[in-house]
């Protein structure tokens, strides 16, 4: 009983935090937010065309090179599209500088989901309101977090990129407690 | 594996993670589709996957997940596609080597985007490098190409 127990704790981080107090919600923002901001996240939730480079050795303020552009289908469809070099493949990334790929069809999400250059407190108010945060509640943004190729990428980039602390349980079972103490942001 | 390469059907016995770029030199013998970094920086061995242009140096042959066509089989000398017909207009090619990953992103660039502007050209081809530095002749090229395929 008490392992059936422990499973259902694990398979449902909301489960496992029904409530939270307000000081315990914004620790948990903050580590959350020590992800959105990380450059492995921020280098495509960009507000503007071009993706960027950053937290690869080519210096702060670094955008992606060979002149990449999102365009408005945010996949570079208008130029150069995304898949020209960001393959789908399950294989782990093991090259140093080569294109990384994933699971899934590399893309940039919603300009609206922009966090580049964002303060802790703005994407906080972008991420709690689903008329901007595409339309998501927690459990929502938990089951992101769990299933999306590009986060579970993100904490394992593989070929020596840099990559934010944590897991995706961690940051899962964080956005947890955040919703649980009611989306605190300051 | 299965690989349709040129409108032909072949079956290679290759690794899976054999890059595309290995299979169509060392094992097809087809070798328009030049190796340069094997990183997917350069461009130099862009061939399509159902049209789209891809960096085949680092591409696995497992992850091929449409028909393979390279410079071989977008145009012959008798009927030119109209890119390959503009890059001999320009007289784009100097020492050649980049030319036909050049030739294989503007073609799969105007199938995608038939008006380009100067920019998204710039935007497009900024993938494949020239060490020759045939840069403005390709712009040309690509141009020429664009209005070429516009009045067809």
């Amino acid at each position: 009983m008490r392992y059936a127990i422990a499973l259902m704790v694990l398979a449902s981080p909301l489960a496992a935090q029904d409530t939270a107090t307000r000081a315990e919600g914004l620790q948990a923002w903050d580590q959350i937010f020590a992800v959105t901001s990380h450059p492995r996240c921020t280098n495509c939730h960009v507000a503007e065309d071009r993706p960027m480079w950053e937290g690869l050795g080519y210096g702060a303020g670094a955008v992606h090179g060979m002149y990449v552009r999102a365009d408005e289908s945010r996949i570079g469809a208008e130029t150069m599209p995304c898949r020209t070099c960001h393959v789908t493949s399950d294989a782990a990334n093991i090259v140093s500088h080569a294109p990384p790929h994933i699971d899934d069809a590399w893309r940039l999400p919603p300009a609206e989901l922009a966090w580049l250059g964002k303060s802790s407190a703005e994407v906080c108010v972008q991420l709690r309101d689903p008329e901007t945060n595409d339309g998501s509640d927690i459990p929502d943004l938990i089951d992101h977090v769990q299933t999306s190729a590009f986060v579970s990428w993100g904490f394992t980039p593989g070929a020596g990129r840099s990559a934010p602390d944590g897991t995706v349980a961690d940051l899962a079972r964080e956005l947890a407690i955040w919703g649980a103490a009611d989306t605190p942001c300051r | 594996m299965k690989l349709n390469v040129n409108g032909k059907n072949h079956e290679v016995d290759v690794e899976d993670d054999m890059p595309l770029l290995w299979v169509l030199r060392d094992e097809l013998g087809i070798t328009g589709p030049k190796y340069g970094c094997g990183i997917g920086q350069c461009g130099a061995c862009t061939v399509h996957i159902d049209g789209i242009a891809v960096r085949s140096c680092q591409l696995a042959a497992a992850d091929v997940d449409g028909d393979v066509t390279t410079i071989e089989g977008l145009g012959t000398p008798q009927s030119m596609h109209a890119v390959q017909a503009a890059w001999v207009d320009h007289q784009v090619a100097q020492c050649g080597y980049c030319q036909s990953g050049q030739i294989m992103q503007a073609a799969s660039f105007l199938d995608l985007n038939p008006d380009p502007s100067d920019d998204q050209i710039d935007a497009a081809m900024s993938g494949n490098l020239c060490r020759c530095g045939t840069y403005p002749r390709i712009r040309a090229a690509v141009k020429t190409a664009a209005s070429k395929l516009q009045g067809a």
